[in-house]
């Protein structure tokens, strides 16, 4: 009995506490300091990714295209392996349009969370409005689109964003085998769905 | 400025040299000789190499494969470098080797992959002089010709404006370019291309 409330004394408070308190991050003082994330940065670039989705069992493949146009601009457009386009965007400071969208896709849903996951993932300067740290990490927080974002940097490289809500992790992005400001792996990892987007770049 | 003047002279008049519009007659000639070669086609193995231009980007998108085909509409379709991905094309089945993740489609009952079948195994054939489903318009290219193909139905025509198919003075098909409403396209061009050579099974094998 004593074990069972000590439990739900433990889940109360956990589901109060804060999300930076859940996974022990130590507040530091707010110097409103760049949040930066280097990995669609550069414009002479093309950055060509084999993307694999996994929408709850059904699977889906094909090839993902970003460029930094200029100093306000990503194009992202995603086609087949053989080249056809499925669909074609761009994200601007604070506005997103749609070039082309394959008809059976063209939903507003689908729409509004691919605008969602891509332009947190293509943001390339943000202001943190808490500053934390654990261990090597340091964690900024910042806010997009009235959502709130987790930067977390490892020897000042970045290696993952979260996006939370009331204490739980919305949707995480891990970034690995990063070298000269290229990210060679992502994932995007939806937690309240079961939707993964992992991008490989060849 | 005269220099100016005669360079554009000179690429215009390259321009229409480097294309010209084949008679009725030439066209005619042109799509017996393939009809010929693709009725006799028992078999094709390639490779190819894809070009995906994008307007934006810097650079084409380079991605090279193996294709086999054997006759009526068995096509495997595989990509090499820079990632390994296939399709296969077998019965009623559509099978799918993503960097050696498996699946398969059933297009027994699905129209559009029944048509993409039959676009795909006619294409690289060349075969695709239907007058009910393209506007064709017919080119000489140097020694080449080119031949394009407008689709006419709209649900077709939604992905592709235009296939551009060229054919070496044999009839075989060197070169598919597909063409999106946008001008962006998919430029296939073969090479080490070899007809009627048997194909072992294992390369159907899923």
């Amino acid at each position: 009995m004593r074990y069972l409330l000590t439990s739900i004394c433990v889940l109360l408070f956990a589901s109060c506490a804060s999300y930076p308190d859940i996974i022990g991050l130590v507040e530091e003082e707010n110097l409103k300091q760049q949040v930066y994330n280097p990995y669609f940065s550069n414009t002479t670039k093309d950055y060509v990714y084999k993307a694999d989705l996994k929408f709850y069992k059904r699977k889906f493949s094909g090839i993902i295209i970003v460029k930094k146009i200029g100093s306000k601009e990503h194009r992202l457009v995603f086609t087949t392996e053989m080249g056809n386009k499925i669909f074609d965007f761009s994200f601007y400071e604070n506005d997103f349009k749609v070039n082309y969208v394959l008809q059976d896709m063209n939903k507003k849903i689908i729409l509004n969370m691919l605008q969602t996951d891509f332009s947190a993932l293509l943001k390339e300067y943000n202001v943190s409005i808490k500053d934390y740290t654990k261990k090597n990490l340091e964690v900024k927080e910042t806010k997009m689109a009235n959502k709130a974002y987790f930067y977390f940097y490892e020897n000042k490289e970045l290696v993952k964003i979260v996006r939370e809500n009331k204490g739980k992790e919305k949707v995480v992005y891990h970034f690995s085998e990063i070298k000269n400001n290229i990210a060679q792996g992502i994932l995007i990892e939806h937690k309240n769905i079961k939707l993964n987007i992992k991008l490989k770049g060849i | 400025m005269n220099k100016i003047v005669c360079l554009l002279f000179f690429i215009a008049f390259g321009g229409i040299n480097a294309q010209t519009k084949m008679s009725a007659q030439e066209a005619e000639i042109l799509k017996n000789k393939v009809k010929a070669r693709a009725d006799e086609t028992q078999s094709i193995s390639s490779d190819f190499t894809q070009y995906k231009h994008l307007d934006f980007l810097s650079n084409d998108i380079e991605s090279k494969g193996k294709l086999a085909f054997k006759s009526p509409n068995t096509v495997k379709w595989e990509y090499v470098k820079p990632f390994a991905y296939s399709v296969l094309f077998k019965g009623e089945t559509l099978y799918i080797n993503n960097e050696g993740d498996k699946s398969n489609v059933d297009i027994g009952s699905n129209k559009l992959f029944k048509e993409l079948n039959t676009l795909i195994a006619s294409s690289i054939k060349g075969d695709m002089f239907t007058t009910e489903h393209f506007a064709i318009t017919y080119f000489k290219k140097g020694k080449d010709n080119e031949v394009h193909f407008a689709p006419k139905d709209p649900k077709l025509s939604e992905f592709i404006k235009a296939f551009h198919i060229t054919f070496n003075s044999m009839g075989d098909v060197m070169e598919v370019k597909m063409i999106e409403p946008s001008n962006d396209y998919t430029q296939i061009v073969f090479s080490n291309r070899e007809l009627n050579k048997a194909i072992p099974d294992a390369v159907f094998a899923h």
